[in-house]
């Protein structure tokens, strides 16, 4: 019963029958969405072969630690967007069933071909997604670049096969020793880029932009959290276990990554909007998990990865709150709005301060295995980067947490009065489950040594021999 | 090289790559919405001939097993391909919709003045 491919196929039987049963579509998806996430539980690891064709010539699912924590994490992530912004879904049911088989098939498959596929399932869901918001430009421009970057990531495997003569993951990476650099870096730049989009790396991040910052409270946790949160995990996975490249092209990828990560910290920290902070800041921190994976850090990328996913989903559904009632989300034009609304201000300053990396949060436990794992491996340009960086994300983020709570202009003195008008932000059951998801942050910062078991499950993750900091390496021993 | 012998420059490959950047070409200098679609799909088209024409050999069978001593054509890129077409289709078919609605919301096909209309609407 616990085969991974019913994560891709109930959610795609779904859709279909959500097609003939219009009315019933928004049930259809809470099923869907409550049978993978009880399933991602109770998956184990190993392989499953398609089609009854062995690879590398058939197709296979593979579930490692690592995959296994994407599945659960994401499942989890997309039903509680959902069940948050259950009254938003309306017709989208079947496009967000089809984008969740697509993301469980970008985690589970072992064949670049295969990922190619969900990947562009995926990305056409979050094409008509995006279109909600009806600035149908910025759709428009998603999808150019977009389909580029499917394009560009088509050439790159087709390149590859050229090369190894295979498409299946794992055959892939036992051939790629045998090839040198010159001939690889076409190939894995082309596919860099292609993911990269989706990643929302740099130079082809400029769709961003208009996507997240008119999306609603449903579509940009949506896009911020769980598809942007895949991506990292298919990079990832990619990156470090079936393309670990050499030298030369490491640095090419890094500075990118780098580049990346700074961009996005200091464009959020010119930004008026309240999406538009956290839209940058999401970019940024994308270049820092690439950055992670692609210097061989696994474990605390995906520590970072999972504490910026968390982070996002709480803040951008609070944000897409802002719009909904209050028709801006410029943070001078909603001073002191946390007043009103205490418990929602709670869940997202606990967001805000985690992602600003303040102790007994989860961001803190990312930031320092970042740092540790960083010094270990005699590395020190890159940590100065990121904690000059964290200086730019904590001034930001202080800024913006300052003006939602205080009442009142800066140089006046706090009053209720000064405060914008009372309005609910987030029902009473949305205010719950967004303080249990800020819960989880801090139960991950405090009770570091159960969240490392969760993670790894006593294995290293695709290989990773980078250290895990725990409680008894505080204590001096080892 | 011996006489007679020329080098073929008008190999699938080649037309690919000339297919795959004129897409480019398309999709950087036309101001028109619909021309930057149709880059779109030439590009894929591009990619989709380079890949059917990378393991091909003259003279080569259908997989069938049973011979021996024919050299069989690689069945991989035949199959996939079809499904690389679905997916180009697809996001065309996408792309179109969009480009209608949008077409219906600023009345133009041409990506300089739907920026121009947005910084009007800005500014009012």
């Amino acid at each position: 019963m616990n085969n991974p491919v019913l994560l891709i196929v109930i959610p795609l039987l779904l859709a279909f029958l959500s097609v003939i049963i219009k009315k019933a579509g928004k049930w259809l998806l809470l099923v869907g969405l409550l049978f993978n996430t009880a399933l991602a539980f109770f998956i184990t690891t190993g392989e499953t072969i398609i089609g009854g064709f062995a690879p590398p010539y058939g197709i296979n699912l593979v579930v490692d630690q690592f995959t296994l924590v994407g599945v659960i994490l994401i499942n989890t992530l997309m039903l509680i967007t959902i069940v948050v912004s259950f009254d938003l879904v309306g017709k989208y049911s079947i496009v967000l069933l089809t984008a969740l088989a697509g993301i469980n098939g970008m985690l589970l498959t072992g064949d670049l071909f295969n990922l190619f596929v969900f990947m562009e399932i995926t990305v056409i869901a979050a094409y008509i997604l995006s279109a909600q918001a009806k600035k149908y430009h910025h759709t428009i421009t998603y999808l150019v670049i977009g389909s580029v970057g499917s394009v560009l990531y088509l050439l790159g495997i087709i390149l590859l096969y050229n090369l190894t003569g295979s498409l299946n993951m794992a055959d892939v990476a036992a051939k790629l020793p045998l090839l040198t650099t010159k001939e690889l870096l076409v190939p894995v730049l082309l596919i860099f880029i292609g993911i990269g989009v989706e990643v929302k790396l740099m130079p082809v991040s400029g769709w961003v932009k208009g996507v997240y910052s008119n999306a609603n409270r449903l579509i940009a946790p949506l896009f911020a959290s769980v598809i942007a949160g895949t991506a990292l995990f298919v990079f990832g996975k990619l990156f470090v276990s079936v393309l670990p490249v050499s030298d030369t092209l490491t640095l090419l990828m890094l500075i990118m990554s780098v580049m990346t990560f700074v961009f996005g910290e200091f464009a959020a920290f010119n930004q008026k909007r309240v999406k538009n902070i956290l839209l940058y800041s999401s970019i940024g921190q994308a270049g820092l998990v690439t950055a992670l994976f692609i210097s061989g850090l696994v474990y605390a990328a995906v520590i970072l990865l999972i504490s910026n996913v968390i982070s996002k989903l709480i803040m951008f559904t609070i944000a897409g709150a802002f719009t909904e009632k209050y028709e801006t989300d410029d943070y001078e034009s909603l001073n002191g709005v946390f007043v009103h609304n205490k418990f929602t201000g709670i869940a997202f300053t606990i967001a805000a301060l985690s992602m600003a990396g303040i102790p007994l949060l989860i961001g803190f436990y990312a930031k320092l295995n970042i740092l540790i794992g960083f010094f270990q491996a005699q590395n020190y340009v890159l940590p100065a980067i990121i904690l000059l960086m964290a200086i730019v994300e904590g001034a930001y983020i202080i800024k913006l947490l300052l003006a939602l709570w205080a009442p009142g202009k800066e140089g006046q003195v706090s009053e209720k009065s000064f405060a914008v008008e009372k309005k609910q932000l987030l029902s009473v059951k949305n205010t719950i489950i967004c303080l249990i998801v800020a819960l989880v942050i801090i139960a991950g910062g405090v009770l570091i040594d159960i969240t490392e078991k969760v993670v790894t499950d006593g294995q290293p993750l695709l290989g990773d021999q980078s250290p895990s900091f725990t409680i008894s390496q505080s204590k001096g021993g080892e | 090289m011996k006489e007679g012998k020329k080098i073929n420059l008008l190999t699938a490959q080649n037309t690919a790559i000339v297919l795959f950047f004129i897409g480019f070409y398309g999709l950087c200098a036309r101001r028109n919405i619909i021309k930057t679609i149709i880059s779109l799909g030439i590009m894929g088209g591009g990619v989709i001939l380079y890949f059917i024409s990378i393991n091909h050999q003259p003279n080569s069978m259908p997989p069938i097993m049973g011979e021996v001593g024919i050299v069989y054509a690689d069945p991989l890129p035949q199959a996939l391909v079809i499904t690389a077409i679905v997916v180009g289709i697809s996001v065309t078919a996408v792309a179109l919709v969009m480009f209608i609605s949008m077409y219906h919301t600023y009345g133009t096909t041409n990506w300089q003045k739907v920026k121009k209309m947005l910084n009007e609407r800005k500014n009012k």
